[in-house]
């Protein structure tokens, strides 16, 4: 052999193998494996996707040793055929034995199928549900108990469950914790919502479609739904069930998924039988048509996270050309009106905040869109240590194509629905198919996925619903199977093998639950913490493997393993080795174990005051929606405030409280007395009442010893030379507050700071303006007002942007005061004061593009080096809006259809294309001559570059505003420049609106504080950051920890104060309570 | 006789000219005919439907192109009228200067032109157009191309009177706030909660009304929930209706009343998993038909067609603006949405609550002002097959005047669990004073 050869052939072998051995799984064609099971649905008059709404929802699979033979055996639902039962016969071979077993069912509609043991005798039975009493569906749902012989009998009927209705999914579990196996049985409802109905309507009971709880009696289950308090009523379009212990007390909660209106719910396990659905107080938003779902610790802090899955897509062309979110004001309508939860059409992570609250980072996570998804498994796949998430995907026919349902559907179906019920092939023909891959997404240590569909796998497009992973060969590693609708099931073979340690875990419990389901191991190793229950149904309609698998990475050796078992007695077991499937028994010396263990090292730094000392503020937002006026607007710019301002305003000494309002509604001022603030009535503030105040300040702006009350006021509300506009100089005379004459102003005033910059001995004012009312993307001028011995003299800075911040800082140590200004659409801008000239020297001190939408800035010496750091306040990345420094968000303002009123538009980037957010309807809704006639279907438009849909001169003559930074972070002074480093994702989260300097035993630390509503319901909604206390760089600690009660809260403003030389935090909350709260 | 004479010195020119023509290129003159107006108003509608057009905006798709033909063949035309000076801000179209012209050709080719501007669609309508031209350009070429150049012009001329009327500046302006606060304020309703559509159409120039508030109805009865109340009586009834007109079923003459005039644009379904629309044509649509059905029965001429639709789409455009100057200034609630939060949750109307405010009813101003017109031009005591709603499932009603069938336009939306009483009385009467104050006002024909 020549060396050419050798090379070739070295290179086939290179390719061959890495080819072979690039992808994490292995699709096992049918022939192999001999599973030749495909859920083929044939539309017949009664089965069809108009007459029967879940008629694409395809059917389970559960998974289980049921001839104990040491092989994972598998089960598949088939919609309208016979189901199947595959033996596993070992080296990835299996047999049919179906028929022989006699499982193969007698409803006309199966859906989901689970295996437990259910009469506790050490065999796996199964238990199969069934859609019956409509459309001519008979049948029940049907227990097949395991003869012990690969034979079942069904006993439904004895065992109390051959329920007959619209079921979707059961599952088996001991929520009584008695030691037998009880059930939660998972309906929908079939009829198709037209009116949204009073939430409460839940309260309702309904056999076909309500969820029903059954507590096993000794082999006999009884519904208790009713006393256990789950809700029944007939709109419950029950598709997900996740069981974990969710809040950490011992007994398992459970979260259920419902599709359309519906809001998700989440019964706490109240430990007596009953629960309670808190849904609202735990979850500030959760998926709309919320589907399957997947309950484990992605981020290894102990606390089992949520996973939940909708239908948004990634890519462009199907997004544009379906239907969108809700508009803003139907939001608010189902809401406030109708009842229900915030919900939008995304997957959603729900993180685990230690059980007192559930942040959302889909976004974030870059998990939040895997187009049509049915079922989603939380796992160690790659074994690196970090869980991974598998997700079912794809629908035959998708029925929100805004094309078909707009302008297609009308002659197609109406001819249909006169003739016959049955719609044919004819009338679907016109409704765009979606096959898609099934996804795959990577964990990382930082809350990010990423999508790995392409390289976990090489696959077809299917559409596969049900799902369940097993070590079908037992190597270690678990294997997944899909089951496909018009397709054989997938196997989907994991080949990690040895690369990575493992550990994986069987429970030999009790007689009645030898599984034993519910059962938690948290797992230590080498100063790692990795935590999982054992709940077998998970995913959608379907029950995995009962066994617990952890991956390990390189580690050798596992410290130690906490078994705390279903009856809520632990073990330990020590030094233990890994890449071995461990049986761990159940020992009758195990002690209890003591829940409040997981909720310790809480260290509350911030205890809220009950009585607030008397500062009962409740701020309330006018009802003012930016987007109905400017229809393209990225957020609303009239709800910045209300004002906060701390000082003496009686000349008692002791600090006062100033509170603005939103229109409409009077500000109030709180004079500290002995103990208690009191308020004050002052009758300007009521015939001021008309204005958005924003920010203010108490200090003596006229040198006569006393106080006055500077207030800014904002809004894109008012317009033009509107009154409402200007800002306001109260003088304190007498008990009564006298207006001063300011210049004139009628900008949208963000932030007023107030400083002696050219140190005359008085206090002048920077003003910082952000929008024009009418005009958003329009720049007003920023200025400085020169206090002249109390009376104030403009000293414009320029249109410095849309200024939300500010701070006077001296950052070059020159002896003067300079400005540092934050905004939207721009840079942090450093304007030096040079002898009282401001000279803009941003460029110097940065030389990263750090456009942002800032919102707070502080000066802080984060690193503790002795020079001023600065802490920004920004968007955060957990948004659809996207920016990075090579791929920059656009904003694009112009007069583009040419009618006098300006416009923005909003494009990001999105493989090598930059695209509008907006689809083409709410673009039509404000550029309708640009849009309508040159794209007469969504399919014209879905997918088209921005520069495919506006013309490039168009876009040429807009003025661009770009943003490459949403990340709130630290602009880290390096000897006299500055550098961005962005905080960790805890705080990405949501927009970071403030900071407060809370002094600790003179040691300074840092309060920052978010969250933000105002933003389409295409965005979704800020409301998980619970704030959090920065003591350096290293040291962040989140707010749920410390006491605050932030979550679901947008704070405005913080200040502390001091009360009787005690330290207090003053919370401003947007459209809510004041909180105050005293600083340990 | 001296007016016969001039038109017949005119026309032995033009015949001169013609069979001049004829001889050295061996072609005829295009005929127009009656049928190609309808034809072509007939595709516009399709499209309309196709596009979803909402009513007032569909109006002005009528109305414009209507006004080009018939300026257009006005103008030589001494039993016609301009309508320049008539019409707010209009003025004389260019006067024809080729004799090669054929007018109503031109007529014809401006009001496809205008359509082409109005609508989305555009292919759908070139497409139509080019057959036709196809066809001319065997016919008659070079008649076809002055008399296109002609068309183009007078459509330019209209085009720019057209973009004066604010509706480009009202499609900026704001939408419509919903404020659940206030009970008797109008909300979306189901199934598709919709925005309220064109709140501010009243700023839409008005062609013959001084102002869009100069037929303003009176106010509707006090909103309140009081069981004496004149409201709640009103309320009361149209839920009454409902439960009646089931009680007889679905053959009831009551229901197909409420069907044959739904006259619904977009009607959202969701049915199963599918959602879809079924799309018909509006109120304003359907009176143009009713027009067609008057014309042919009277056998019309072209220029008698043009003559008719124009005056008649003038009508129901005014309508529109009057009728929308109300609904958002009473802003007031649907019964659906009081029905389903006071009285009955499940409570669904007959016919599918169309998303804007309540008073006054549409299909009632517009059947007014229309019918008004109508009996005008052909009388009263008209008897009519009405088959315009044919194309969309519904059968054929036979009315015995413009009257009698706009008097049942309005009560349908009675029947049809949309309006209450009030807003069909008031209606009603708010559209004869528009069409009215058009046939008065308006002088088309000598």
């Amino acid at each position: 052999m020549n060396k050419f050869t050798l090379n070739i052939v070295l290179m086939v072998l290179f390719f061959g193998c890495k080819k072979d051995s690039g992808y994490l799984f292995k699709i096992l064609p049918e022939k192999t494996t001999g599973i030749t099971f495909s859920n083929t649905l044939k539309d017949t008059t009664d089965q069809n996707i108009l007459d029967y709404l879940y008629y694409y929802n395809g059917g389970g699979v559960a998974v289980g040793d049921i001839n104990n033979d040491g092989f994972v055996d598998i089960f598949f639902i088939s919609n309208q055929s016979r189901n199947k039962l595959y033996i596993n016969k070992g080296n990835l071979k299996f047999e049919d034995i179906s028929s022989k077993a006699g499982i193969e069912g007698n409803s006309t509609w199966n859906t989901g199928v689970t295996m437990a043991d259910v009469n506790g005798d050490g065999l796996l039975d199964i238990y199969v549900c069934a859609v019956v009493g409509t459309n001519g569906f008979i049948g029940h749902n049907e227990l097949y108990i395991n003869n012990g012989n690969e034979t079942f009998t069904e006993v439904s009927a004895a065992y109390g469950l051959d329920i007959d209705n619209y079921s979707s999914n059961a599952t088996f579990f001991d929520y009584d914790l008695d030691g037998d196996l009880d059930m939660f049985l998972l309906n929908h409802a079939i009829h198709t919502q037209e009116s949204f109905g009073k939430a409460d309507i839940r309260n309702k009971r309904n056999y076909e479609s309500g969820d029903k709880l059954f507590r096993n009696d000794n082999n006999h289950f009884t519904d208790v739904s009713e006393e256990a308090g789950i809700f029944g009523g007939p709109n419950g379009y029950g598709l997900g069930i996740a069981i974990s212990d969710f809040n950490r007390d011992g007994f398992p909660d459970i979260y259920i998924s419902n599709d359309f209106h519906e809001d998700d719910y989440y019964y706490l396990n109240n430990g007596n039988g009953t629960f309670t659905e808190a849904l609202k107080q735990y979850f500030g938003h959760v998926s709309k048509f919320s589907m399957g779902s997947d309950a484990a610790d992605v981020n290894n802090d102990g606390f089992t996270d949520l996973l939940t899955l909708d239908m948004l897509p990634e890519d462009e062309t199907i997004l544009k050309s379906s239907i969108g979110d809700d508009d803003i004001q139907i939001q608010e309508l189902r809401t406030s009106v109708y009842g229900y939860n915030y919900q939008y059409a995304r997957n959603m992570l729900q993180l685990n905040q230690s059980g007192s609250s559930f942040t959302e980072t889909a976004l974030l996570s870059g998990i939040a869109a895997s187009d049509w998804s049915w079922g989603a498994l939380i796992s160690d796949y790659d074994q690196d240590g970090l869980q991974d998430v598998f997700i079912t995907n794809g629908i035959p026919k998708r029925p929100n194509d805004l094309d078909y349902v707009k302008y297609i559907s009308n002659n197609q179906i109406k001819k249909k629905l006169k003739s016959t019920n049955l719609i044919d092939q004819e009338a679907l023909k016109y409704m765009p198919e979606g096959k898609l891959n099934n996804a795959f997404y990577k964990g990382t240590p930082n809350l990010e996925f990423i999508n790995q569909t392409k390289e976990f796998a090489s696959q077809e497009a299917t559409f596969s619903t049900g799902l369940s992973y097993a070590d079908l060969d037992n190597d270690g590693d678990l294997d997944l199977i899909t089951n496909n609708i018009n397709a054989p099931a997938s196997i989907y073979i994991n080949s990690t093998n040895a690369k990575k340690n493992y550990l994986k875990i069987q429970f030999k419990f009790s007689k009645k639950n030898k599984l034993g389901i519910g059962t938690k191991v948290f797992v230590y190793a080498n100063g790692t913490m990795q935590y999982k229950e054992l709940f077998t149904q998970r995913g959608f309609q379907s029950a995995s493997q009962p066994i617990i698998h952890f991956g390990l990475d390189t580690l050798k050796t596992i410290d130690s393993i906490k078994v705390i078992w279903p009856n809520n007695k632990y073990q330990v077991l020590r030094k233990v080795a890994v890449n071995k499937s461990l049986t761990v028994e159940f020992n009758n010396e195990a002690q209890d174990f003591n829940y409040s263990s997981l909720h310790e090292n809480k260290h509350i730094d911030f205890e809220q005051v009950k009585n607030n000392l008397g500062i009962n503020y409740k701020h309330k937002e006018n009802k003012y929606t930016d987007s109905n006026r400017s229809k393209l607007i990225p957020y609303q710019i009239s709800d910045r405030g209300p004002a906060l301002a701390v000082g003496d305003l009686n000349n008692d000494g002791k600090d006062d409280v100033f509170l603005g309002s939103s229109k409409y509604f009077d500000s109030e001022i709180y004079i500290q007395e002995d103990s208690l603030f009191v308020k004050k009535e002052f009758p300007v503030l009521k015939k001021d009442a008309i204005t958005e105040s924003v920010s203010a300040i108490i200090s003596d702006f006229n040198n006569d010893k006393s106080n006055d009350l500077f207030v800014a006021s904002g809004g894109g509300e008012f317009f033009g030379k509107a009154q409402p506009l200007s800002n306001k100089l109260y003088r304190v005379l007498d008990n009564d507050l006298i207006k001063l004459q300011l210049p004139e102003n009628f900008e949208d005033t963000a932030v007023i700071k107030a400083i002696d910059y050219d140190s005359d001995g008085d206090l002048d004012v920077f003003v910082g303006n952000a929008t024009i009312s009418n005009n958003f993307g329009s720049i007003p001028e920023s200025y400085i007002l020169i206090n002249n011995q109390g009376s104030f003299t403009k000293k414009s800075l320029g249109k410095l942007g849309m200024v939300r911040d500010a701070v006077w800082t001296d950052f070059n140590n020159d002896k003067q005061l300079d400005l540092l200004i934050v905004g939207e659409w721009m840079q942090p801008t450093f304007l030096q004061n040079n002898g009282g000239k401001f000279v803009d020297k941003t460029s110097t001190y940065i030389k990263q593009s750090l456009e942002g939408l800032y919102r707070a800035v502080i000066p802080f010496d984060v690193d503790s080096d002795g020079d001023l750091d600065y802490l920004l306040g920004n968007w955060g990345t957990n948004t659809k809006f996207k920016a990075t420094e090579t791929y920059p968000m656009l904003m694009y303002y112009s007069d583009f259809d040419k009618n006098t009123k300006t416009e923005t538009i909003v494009a990001t980037h999105k493989n090598d294309n930059y695209y509008t957010l907006e689809g083409l309807d709410e673009l039509s809704s404000e550029l309708v001559s640009l849009t309508k006639k040159k794209f007469t279907t969504y399919k014209d438009f879905a997918g088209k570059p921005i520069n495919k849909v506006f013309d490039a001169e168009l876009l040429e003559k807009a003025k661009l505003f770009k943003v490459y930074n949403l990340a709130s972070g630290i602009l880290k002074n390096n000897q006299g420049t500055f550098s961005f480093i962005p905080f960790d994702n805890r705080l990405q989260v949501a927009p970071i609106n403030c900071f407060a300097k809370i002094k600790k035993e003179n040691k300074e630390q840092v309060l920052c504080a978010g969250n933000y509503f105002g933003i389409k319901p295409y965005h979704g909604r800020f409301d998980g950051f619970a704030g959090a206390l920065i003591t350096n760089e290293n040291n962040i600690a989140l707010g749920h920890g410390l006491g605050l009660n932030f979550f679901n809260k947008a704070v405005s403003k913080l200040q502390t104060i001091t009360i009787n030389n005690k330290q207090y935090l003053i919370a401003v909350i947007h459209n809510g309570n004041v909180q105050v709260y005293n600083i340990k | 006789m001296f007016k016969f004479t001039i038109l017949n010195k005119g026309l032995i020119l033009f015949l001169g000219l013609y069979t001049l023509q004829s001889c050295t290129k061996n072609t005829a003159p295009i005929e127009i005919s009656s049928t190609h107006f309808y034809n072509s108003v007939d595709k516009v509608t399709k499209i309309m439907i196709h596009d979803i057009f909402s009513p007032p905006v569909a109006s002005r798709i009528f109305v414009y192109p209507n006004i080009a033909a018939f300026e257009i063949i006005a103008q030589n035309n001494k039993n016609y009228n301009s309508l320049t000076g008539q019409l707010k801000g209009l003025t004389a179209i260019p006067k024809n200067k080729n004799p090669k012209v054929n007018l109503n050709l031109s007529a014809i080719i401006a009001h496809i032109e205008l359509s082409k501007q109005l609508i989305f669609s555009e292919e759908m309508i070139t497409t139509y157009r080019d057959s036709l031209y196809a066809n001319w350009e065997k016919t008659n070429k070079e008649e076809l191309e002055a008399s296109k150049h002609y068309a183009l012009e007078v459509a330019k001329h209209i085009k720019k009177w057209m973009a004066t009327d604010n509706y480009i500046q009202t499609r900026t302006m704001s939408k419509f706030t919903v404020n659940s606060d206030d009970p008797s304020r109008w909300q979306p309703t189901p199934p598709a909660y919709m925005d309220g559509i064109e709140p501010h159409w009243s700023k839409i120039r008005t062609l013959v009304l001084d102002s869009s508030s100069q037929f303003k109805p009176k106010a509707p009865p006090v909103f309140s929930l009081e069981k004496n109340s004149e409201f709640y009586k009103q309320l009361m009834e149209v839920y009454n209706v409902r439960k009646d007109v089931t009680e007889k079923g679905d053959t009831s003459k009551e229901i197909s009343i409420a069907r044959f005039w739904d006259c619904n644009p977009y009607v959202s379904v969701t049915k199963g998993h599918l959602m879809f629309a079924t799309k018909k044509i509006t109120p304003g649509a359907h009176w143009i038909g009713i027009t067609k059905i008057a014309c042919k029965q009277n056998n019309y001429s072209f220029e008698e067609t043009v003559y008719a639709y124009t005056k008649t789409s003038l009508g129901i455009f005014d309508a529109f603006i009057s009728c929308w100057d109300e609904k958002y200034r009473s802003n007031l609630i649907r019964p659906e949405t009081l029905i389903n939060q006071y009285i009955d949750e499940d409570w669904k109307p007959i016919l599918q609550t169309p998303p804007f405010p309540e008073y006054s009813s549409g299909h009632s101003v517009v059947s007014g002002s229309a019918s008004t017109i109508l009996t005008s031009i052909f009388g009263d005591n008209f008897q009519f097959d009405d088959d315009t709603e044919t194309p969309y499932g519904l059968p054929i009603r036979t009315f015995t005047s413009f009257n009698q069938a706009a008097s049942e336009a309005a009560i349908s939306r009675l029947y049809g669990g949309i309006h209450y009483r009030a807003a069909i009385d008031e209606g009603l009467k708010q559209g004869k004073n528009v069409g009215g104050l058009v046939v008065q006002k308006v002088k088309m024909k000598n």
